[in-house]
């Protein structure tokens, strides 16, 4: 069947047919910081500005900060009662492509050994509709990484830019249900197609910054113990976690409780390895070094995750490189580390 | 090594802590005391199971969560165990409470201590300090099955007499004909008529032969570090050393990302390890 497409001027209409079914979820500015956000029903303008979010959107299925249970203590001894499952499914919209495949790479984690009850509620009917780049930023590597700016097999929908419409593509069955249900959309022509096709090259092109990954997890494994070469990765990290915190395949979380008189809450937040307290036990620290953790944090990406789910945890972004605020560059870590994979041998 | 995922969650939800009650506490050394516990809820009390060497996530609800071995042993299940030395938050919060109060359990996490490859073996258990707490699972879980395995020898020590853990149980194995009993303190007192040595010199004079022997190492970081070369020198190769590591932890269940070593996780890989699996990464990060 033909693609489907829309007029970028009816998008506000879309989100509210969608509004009836899920809570939808798009770009804001509201908060002063751009981020997904549950839709106010009438603004479309981050179609104008909207180039990628700075909090990712792991942060709707892993929110910064989240109740997990709550407990009162009575006559009886502890009651604890968990939070009640969101009743509408969440919808995306205008996911990029990098942060598509981040929650693919998040989902691994969740579901492996153990399946973590409140990321993967939020997750499991979660609608995802991408939207394709037209304009990435200089820090952005994704070509490097195995992502394409407006190409995604990593979500549900996938919206390309061709001109003053949009053509959908329907990724998964999820989304070809939901579009046979959705009124008010036109038949893509050939033309149309052509222009998509056209415009993803566009798109592709567009990102320039480059990373050779070829044989990184060996480089690393053979490099763990080059100290003087994780201090200097490490010399102008300050340790602030932005990286780590706006990345959207960390899911690194602490555990913490508070109680006032007899009732209290038990919350997961975000959490960084960046930050010295991350492995402090009372009688010593593993990490307790900057460089300790610099390491952890590029190993764990390129060395680690690949060992154990066969993928880079990092899909070019480039948020770790346009958020740092001393210019601490991934890519320049990357193609420095140096070679030593022979004299391993 | 395989992980057994846990079964027994409370409301479906990995999170959710188990209520159990405090049945007794027993003062080890000052600062450190073991806690005996049930689970409220009798089904619960009848179906649980765990295996030497797993773990479990303890609550002081309120206060937060805690990473501690059980260290009573499985052939022993009319009730569970675990001991702690007051250094952080949560076992100071511990220290506060008393025989009657409700405490939080996750698990039991982790993988175990080998049993299957360990029969027909010798063994022996290396254990510094509070270090005897997973050991001592495993220890009695040996003893009470003492026809499957061959010599025991069990090699321990703290810093001072004061210092040693489960008194009552070295007293025990000490006069017990099937185990060879070896107890040390790195300083001793008038009265102390044991070694007087660190745990890995002491352990290089008495140490069985490599043959057919495995050795079960537990203790604080500084100790394992010393006690793995010892062991290679005296003919042990890293297959035939396991350990178990700790590690901050938070969800103990491979998600939260602290406790890794490499690509291991200790709460999910671990806590129990050969020295084979572990060597690449254990002299820089542990």
């Amino acid at each position: 069947m033909a693609d489907k497409k829309i007029s970028k001027k009816d998008i506000a209409r879309l989100l509210e047919q969608w509004g009836q079914q899920f809570a939808v979820f798009a770009p804001s500015k509201d908060s002063g910081v751009a981020a997904m956000a549950e839709w106010d029903g009438q603004d479309t303008s981050f179609l104008d500005w909207y180039r990628n979010t700075i909090v990712p959107p792991k942060a709707s299925f892993l929110p910064p900060m989240e109740e997990m249970f709550h407990f009162q203590k009575g006559e009886e001894g502890y009651n604890i009662k968990t939070p009640p499952k969101d009743e509408r499914n969440r919808l995306l919209f205008g996911v990029r492509p990098c942060d598509a495949r981040a929650i693919a790479i998040l989902d691994m984690t969740f579901k492996d050994a153990y399946e973590d009850p409140y990321y993967l509620s939020k997750r499991k009917d979660a609608v995802l509709v991408g939207l394709g780049c037209t304009n990435p930023c200089e820090s952005c590597f994704c070509t490097s990484m195995g992502v394409s700016p407006a190409e995604s097999a990593d979500v549900d929908l996938m919206l390309i830019d061709i001109g003053d419409e949009f053509l959908i593509e329907e990724v998964t069955d999820k989304g070809k249900e939901l579009i046979a249900k959705t009124k008010g959309l036109k038949e893509a022509t050939k033309e149309d197609e052509a222009k998509a096709t056209q415009s993803k090259k566009t798109a592709y092109d567009r990102v320039t910054r480059k990373l050779d990954t070829e044989g990184i997890k060996d480089k690393l494994l053979a490099s763990f113990d080059d100290e003087e070469f994780w201090e200097k990765t490490a010399a102008k990290c300050i340790s602030c976690g932005i990286c780590t915190l706006l990345c959207p395949t960390c899911y690194c979380f602490d555990i913490n409780d508070e109680m006032v008189k007899q009732e209290g809450t038990r919350f997961r937040s975000w959490d960084s390895c960046g930050f010295p307290n991350y492995t402090k036990m009372p009688m010593e620290n593993p990490r307790q070094e900057k460089w300790r953790r610099v390491r952890q944090k590029v190993c764990h990406k390129y060395e680690f995750y690949p060992m154990t789910f066969d993928v880079i945890a990092c899909t070019g972004c480039g948020r770790c490189i346009r958020l740092c605020p001393v210019n601490w560059d991934i890519t320049r870590v990357i193609e420095s580390v140096p070679d030593k994979t022979e004299a391993r041998k | 090594m395989t992980v057994s995922a846990t079964k027994f969650f409370a409301q479906g939800n990995v999170y959710v802590p188990h209520i159990a009650v405090i049945e007794k506490i027993v003062e080890e050394t000052p600062g450190v005391r073991t806690y005996h516990f049930n689970f409220k809820d009798e089904k619960l009390r009848k179906e649980f199971t765990f295996e030497s060497g797993q773990f479990g996530q303890y609550s002081v609800l309120g206060t937060g969560e805690a990473t501690f071995c059980i260290s009573s042993s499985p052939t022993r299940p009319d009730h569970l165990e675990f001991a702690v030395q007051k250094v952080g938050k949560v076992t100071n919060a511990l220290n506060r409470l008393g025989v009657g109060a409700e405490i939080g359990f996750r698990g039991p996490y982790g993988n175990s201590f080998p049993l299957e490859s360990l029969k027909g073996k010798n063994l022996v258990f290396v254990g510094g300090g509070i270090g005897l707490a997973p050991l001592r699972s495993l220890i009695w879980n040996v003893i009470d099955n003492r026809g499957i395995y061959n010599k025991v020898d069990i090699v321990y020590g703290a810093r001072t007499p004061t210092d040693l853990c489960f008194k009552y149980d070295l007293e025990v194995w000490g006069k017990d004909k099937t185990v060879n009993m070896v107890t040390t303190v790195d300083r001793g007192d008038d009265s102390w008529k044991g070694k007087v040595g660190v745990v890995p010199k002491i352990l290089e004079e008495v140490a069985p032969p490599a043959k057919d022997t495995v050795a079960i190492v537990c203790g604080p970081p500084i100790m394992i570090r010393f006690t793995f070369p010892v062991l290679e020198k005296l003919g042990f190769k890293p297959e035939q050393m396991l350990t178990t590591l700790e590690k901050r932890m938070k969800c103990g269940i491979g998600k939260c990302g602290r406790c890794n070593i490499g690509n291991i996780y200790v709460c999910r890989d671990g806590p129990v390890f050969s020295y084979a699996q572990i060597k690449d990464f254990v002299s820089s990060e542990y």
